[in-house]
């Protein structure tokens, strides 16, 4: 193989780059020459600042068919979590104190349930299937009538799995239980339509879909019923949801990711599924590998694949140049496999060998045909250098 | 401080180690314990080691420890096997403390190593 020095980054669906146009954007807003204004500030330039804000929350509006002010600004993902979770449990739980969620999703989710537990909420944990899908019955097996909140991701960030939201949001919306989705991942990168999907919450973020980092969004659907309490206090911003002075320039670049993402959306996704059929294409006959999570159920940006046999941290090691995720949760101080995985009925073993290649907009034929022979050239360098089991 | 947790030595050792794998001897030895695998083997000579070999399930760290091992005692007195300890291997390479546990495996397994050599070399009475 030749060799190639200079990082591949194959780590998508944690961080994608900010495109050109929005940098551009966005620096419009921060230096002097322009408008740096504070939206709150009642002045000519606070007035261009508000309705740099409004077009942008309009580009995010229009991308997921819903009106712009349902769209409330946060910093990220994370704290869009908190507050659809830790709000809608707090503002309904004179209704009834259990809550719904799944065992896969993402920690900004799972630790403000397991943090409402402690506040003395019920939480029920759903199990996915092998496919990491939910099993639809399951749901409605743990549906109770002191039940307020269901949470569930739409695209899984270890996995790509992809949940069912129609049919899942229509069963709560039919016991009048709140339906939060955390979209970190799927927001400009799959077709969302709010104005049908029965859908109460719905959390993300600017950085997966190439907008700045610090900058995400939680919708709150305009139905009796749907609303959160605020977690932050300090100013009147937001209809007193989430006060503070609105970051302008993070905005209009979410704004702008968003008009691109709604632009090529099609392509994108035709792009990214080329490129993952060529990569596992490419591994699939390798001995002991196989796929965590079903391919056909999940966004062809994302495949995470385990291998039998091979220690998780030499493989992402010998991996390099790649910038890959490995499935663990592995660091010098911890080596516990990733919970997902171990979720989907993965061993230990299997779940510390997973790697998670996710593909972007700027990756090319090329580079999944060079990573495709680098995870070839690394499972065979550690399988000869592996013993066999000790008696 | 550099986030990195490979040293450019474990970088090095783990990229090329050099002895990797089996001889053809009866003296090796197999461990397993802390999530790792290690097994060496080595061809004796003289009361000298001439050469030691390892194969390695573990992580990065384990396999360059593996390797540095090797690469220092050929050449060296079979009795220093039996005196091996692996806080050297945890300052040199280096090991970060957290991962004691996988590195001690090494030593168990280079001193039983010892013992095997050491027993082969005794004539039976």
């Amino acid at each position: 193989m030749a060799e190639r020095t200079e990082l591949l980054y194959l780590d998508y669906a944690a961080s994608t780059p900010v495109e050109p146009w929005v940098a551009e954007a966005m620096s419009a807003l921060m230096t002097a020459d322009g408008n740096y204004a504070n939206p709150s500030s009642t002045h000519s330039e606070g007035r261009r600042s508000v309705e740099h804000i409004a077009h942008a929350a309009g580009q995010l509006g229009s991308l997921l068919n819903t009106d712009a002010d349902r769209l409330i600004w946060t910093s990220g993902a994370t704290e869009s979590d908190n507050l659809a979770i830790f709000g809608a449990a707090r503002y309904r739980q004179e209704r009834g104190r259990h809550l719904i969620t799944m065992r896969t999703e993402h920690k900004a989710v799972t630790d403000p349930f397991s943090a409402l537990e402690k506040e003395g909420f019920e939480v029920t944990w759903l199990d996915p299937e092998e496919d990491g899908l939910l099993d639809i019955s399951k749901l409605e097996a743990a549906l109770r009538d002191d039940t307020q909140l269901v949470s569930i991701m739409h695209i899984n960030n270890e996995t790509g799995v992809t949940q069912d939201l129609g049919t899942l949001g229509a069963i709560c919306r039919e016991r009048d239980v709140l339906f939060h989705v955390d979209a970190a991942q799927s927001v400009g990168k799959l077709p969302i339509d709010l104005a049908a999907l029965p859908v109460d919450l719905m959390s993300m973020t600017a950085h997966k879909v190439y907008g700045p980092k610090g900058i995400g969004a939680l919708y709150i659907a305009d139905r009796p019923g749907v609303h959160v309490e605020p977690l932050l206090y300090g100013g009147g911003q937001q209809r007193r949801l989430r006060p503070g002075t609105l970051p302008a320039q993070q905005i209009v670049g979410f704004g702008a990711a968003a008009a691109i993402a709604q632009s090529r959306m099609t392509d994108d996704l035709r792009h990214l599924a080329k490129l993952r059929e060529r990569f596992w294409s490419g591994v699939r006959d390798i001995l002991g590998v196989m796929t965590n999570g079903a391919m056909e159920s999940a966004f062809p940006g994302i495949l995470n694949i385990s291998i039998e046999g091979l220690e998780g941290e030499s493989l992402l090691l010998a991996l390099e140049p790649l910038c890959v995720a490995t499935g663990s949760a592995c660091n010098s101080k911890s080596q516990e496999p990733s919970y997902v995985l171990r979720a989907l009925g993965r061993s230990d073993d299997l779940a510390q060998s997973a790697i998670r290649f996710s593909f972007g907009r700027p990756t090319t034929v090329a580079d999944v045909d060079f990573a495709v022979e680098r995870y070839k050239d690394a499972v065979e360098k550690l399988r000869d250098i592996a013993p066999g089991r000790a008696a | 401080m550099s986030s990195d947790p490979y040293s450019s030595r474990v970088r090095e050792l783990f990229r090329a180690p050099a002895h990797a794998g089996e001889l053809d001897s009866p003296l090796r030895v197999a461990v397993e314990d802390q999530g790792v695998r290690i097994s060496l083997s080595a061809e004796i000579s003289a009361g000298e080691v001439q050469a030691l070999r390892f194969q390695a399930w573990g992580c990065p760290h384990v396999i360059a420890a593996a390797e540095a091992f090797c690469a220092g005692y050929e050449g060296r007195p079979i009795t220093d096997l039996l005196e091996f300890s692996a806080s050297d291997l945890m300052q040199s390479l280096p090991v970060p403390i957290e991962k004691t546990g996988r590195i001690l495996v090494i030593e168990d397994a280079v001193r039983s190593l010892g013992s095997t050599v050491r027993d082969a070399s005794t004539p039976d009475d």
